[in-house]
């Protein structure tokens, strides 16, 4: 029993089940001392190539090896780990497109090491051509794997399972028993059975004057594994379709205010590979009114119980408009574009007059919120233009104040009380260099305080600024959202492989591949039936109790013989005396 | 896979294959690395750098029409400028290279004032009260359209891509788009832009 050691071993060392299985095959054939599995799929010549790659690598040399290293499972599997892998520093450094910020943080504090990684593209990992060789090798051999396979399922499917072994009682499961009818009946009514139970069928040819009949079924199994790995291609092609032709991009939008999905008009914009600006779907919305509704009572008093922004929008410039209305995890989805809502704030409203009483600033002001369970936020606001210097302010919005040892706080998220506490700065803004900068913070590199103390100032106050400099006031509040515009070919693609893919596993795990034989030899007025059972690959079991049940049937419908002893006889000559007739039914190879 | 269970050659193989790979792996990616040299993400935004493109006739786009309401409260259309040497620049008070290029823009407004060359602005993402002011201090003479929403932007997007604050394109006597710069436009770009396409 080498070879079924040998079979044993290679299962262990993890090689693919179904060849496993074929080499069970192989080590029955040689023990049934017949050649009729000769034309079996396994021996064709493309499949011989795979199966034993030693000669072929003479003729082929280094390419074709290369070629069969790449697309054997174990590669697939080490490229699907590097793939992981390669997606960790992703998630470790601050990436380019999600966080420049951080990535100039990261340069600030790690100078000498920072350069090395940005040559490596770890701070843009996914775009990183190293992650696009991993991905685009795993891509080859899957396809490599897929392509000979689907022609040998194709070839397998043409061809008709092999003849009948001569000695099926040497097959891991078999049964023999008398009935009352000559040899080619007992065969033909089996054929019915089987054929019923959609077996693919070979009787022997004509001229040919023994009675044997070969049944298999279970192509389910490879299609299924093939579905899967197809599945896995579509999923990897989806993903790369929505990383070429998809985008993201963030928006901060005040109550009262438009927007145009355009590049100009977006915060942050992060296109795929292959999108240009003329890409984006034309819509534009109006963000009416936001609203959000806070618990007020219990232990979850201040957490919010649900957002609520209505506006129109418009799918093309100069279309009709529509209402929306957007929650949380329920966006707007304007042709394949969604419009998610993410977040919230508030923009106290400001007007500054300058020194020579012209009004030069009047502009509801995002602030960003530094705690979200009471929404105590920062902002600033510069008046570029206020004559005869710049002047900035920082301020501190809190939607329900209250001074807790007379620094001011705010006691709840909802603007129930409102004020703003402010510091007013001259100077050089620093807006006039051409650098940009950020709207949140103030440069006051080239500024100095106008007043030492912070100044508060409730909805309709102003406060004077001394010596003439002009004044500020605080006119009100707006609220604002903060959008997430994405647009993703990939997903649902993605999503339809993704189910595949789990429906070909599962085929492939569940269907077992069995051929079951039949043969018929004379005896007295009438025959021997003898029946044998194989299960390719049998990794979920079960075949045992499937062929004790076939042969039941097969039993059932085959006259019995009128004198018992008779099949005691049929029993008796079975490999494996000793058993009695009802158990013998099914034997099974325990060697292994 | 081979058959066969796995002898010492094989596994020396299967490690040999599986070193090929990385070392091509890391290769490619050092190669690429290094050569890229950190390439940018796709973005195109172009920061405070002039990215000045001419277009060679032929492969000018058309300008789309467009209309909204100046600061000044005016209804005002692109038919307006139909026939004219048009410089069209998206701006917004509270844009730093929208700043450093605001006198630039005064200035030449002002000399080709009688060359037949017109100018018109695009406030974006403002309100009027800062536009104005903003208009006030540089001394800028020509109108804007206040279009906080980036409308008149999205509708241009179609023909060429206005993809940051400031964009300045500068349209033909046939109302194609002859030139555009991205980012601060300069004097001497503008400029020279302006001398060619209203020569």
């Amino acid at each position: 029993m080498t070879n079924v050691h040998e079979e044993a071993t290679a299962q262990a060392e993890g090689t693919v089940q179904e060849q496993a299985a074929v080499q069970q095959e192989a080590a029955v054939q040689e023990e049934a001392a017949t050649t009729t599995f000769a034309e079996d799929g396994p021996a064709s010549p493309a499949a011989a190539g795979s199966a034993r790659p030693a000669p072929a690598r003479a003729d082929w040399g280094w390419p074709r090896w290369a070629w069969r290293q790449l697309t054997s499972m174990r590669t697939a599997l080490v490229l699907l780990f590097l793939l992981a892998l390669g997606a960790i520093p992703g998630s470790l450094l601050p990436q380019e497109g999600q966080d420049p910020a951080g990535v100039q943080n990261y340069f600030a504090s790690h100078p000498g090491l920072a350069p090395w990684l940005n040559h490596l593209g770890l701070f843009n990992t996914f775009a990183a051509p190293w992650f696009a060789a991993i991905y685009l090798l795993l891509f080859a051999s899957l396809i490599g794997c897929v392509v000979p396979r689907t022609f040998r399922l194709a070839g397998a499917a043409r061809t008709p399972p092999p003849r009948a072994p001569r000695n099926l009682g040497r097959l891991p499961h078999s049964a023999s028993y008398s009935v009352a009818l000559p040899p080619g009946e007992a065969v033909a009514i089996a054929a019915g059975m089987f054929g019923g139970k959609r077996f693919r069928l070979r009787r022997p040819a004509a001229g040919d004057t023994a009675h044997w009949l070969s049944a298999e079924k279970g192509y389910l199994r490879e299609a299924g594994n093939l579905l899967f790995h197809l599945a896995l291609l579509g999923v990897l092609a989806s993903i790369a379709a929505g990383g070429l032709f998809g985008y993201k991009a963030n928006k901060l939008l005040v109550e009262g205010s438009s927007f145009s999905d355009t590049v100009s008009a977006l915060d942050v914009f992060h296109p795929g590979r292959l999108v240009t600006g003329s890409d984006l779907a034309p819509f534009s919305m109006t963000l009416q009114s936001f609203s959000a509704s806070y618990y007020t009572t219990g232990e979850s008093s201040g957490q919010p119980s649900s957002f609520d922004a209505k506006g129109v929008y418009s799918a093309s410039p100069g279309g009709a408009t529509k209402p929306f209305d957007l929650r949380i995890n329920d966006p707007l989805n304007v042709d394949s574009t969604k419009v998610y809502l993410i977040g919230h704030g508030y923009a106290p409203q400001f007007t500054v007059t300058d020194a020579s009483g012209t009004v030069v600033y009047d502009e509801a002001t995002p602030f960003v919120p530094a705690n979200t369970s009471n929404f105590l936020s920062d902002g600033v606001v510069k008046v570029p233009d206020a004559a005869p210097t710049q002047l900035g302010f920082i301020g501190v919005f809190t939607p329900t104040a209250f001074a807790a040892n007379g620094v001011l706080q705010s006691a709840f998220p909802a603007a129930d009380d409102p004020a703003v506490s402010l510091l007013a700065y001259e100077g050089n803004l620093g807006l006039n260099s051409g650098v940009p900068q950020s709207v949140y913070q103030l440069d006051t590199s080239a500024m100095s305080l106008v007043t030492q103390q912070p100044f508060l100032l409730r909805p309709g106050q102003s406060y004077t600024l001394p010596d003439g400099r002009g004044k500020i006031t605080f006119a009100g509040y707006r609220q604002w959202v903060s959008l997430a515009v994405t647009y993703d070919p990939g997903q649902i693609p993605a999503l339809v492989c993704g189910i595949l893919a789990l429906a070909g596993l599962l085929l492939s795990f569940l269907v077992r591949r069995r051929r079951v034989f039949v043969r018929a030899t004379p005896a007295g007025a009438g025959s021997v039936v003898t029946v044998g059972g194989l299960a390719r690959t049998d990794a979920s079991g079960g075949f045992e109790d499937e062929f004790a049940e076939l042969v039941a049937q097969l039993r059932a419908a085959h006259p019995a013989p009128e004198h018992a002893d008779e099949a005691v006889l049929a029993d008796a000559a079975r490999p494996e005396p000793g058993m009695s007739p009802d158990t013998t039914l099914d034997k099974t190879e325990t060697g292994a | 896979m081979p058959l066969r269970p796995l002898r010492l050659a094989s596994k020396r193989k299967a490690v040999v294959s599986l070193a090929a790979v990385a070392a091509v792996l890391l290769a490619g990616g050092l190669w690429a690395g290094l050569r890229g040299g950190g390439t940018p993400s796709g973005q195109s935004y172009v920061d405070g750098n002039p990215d000045a493109v001419i277009y060679a006739a032929g492969h000018r786009a058309a300008l789309p029409e467009f209309s909204g309401t100046t600061l000044a409260g005016a209804r005002l259309t692109s038919a307006t400028y139909r026939g004219q040497v048009l410089v069209l620049n998206f701006w917004g008070s509270w844009c730093s290279p929208c700043r450093s290029e605001g006198p630039t823009l005064a200035a030449l407004s002002t000399r080709y004032q009688h060359a037949g060359v017109s100018f018109l602005g695009v406030d974006t993402q403002d309100t009027p009260t800062n536009a104005e002011a903003f208009e006030q201090g540089f001394g800028i003479k020509y109108p804007s359209l206040n279009d906080p929403g980036n409308s008149v932007a999205q509708v241009i997007g179609g023909a060429v891509p206005v993809s940051a604050t400031p964009t300045t394109l500068v349209i033909d006597r046939t109302d194609h788009v002859a030139g555009a710069i991205f980012g601060t436009a300069t004097y001497s770009v503008l400029n020279d832009m302006l001398s060619k396409v209203a020569a």
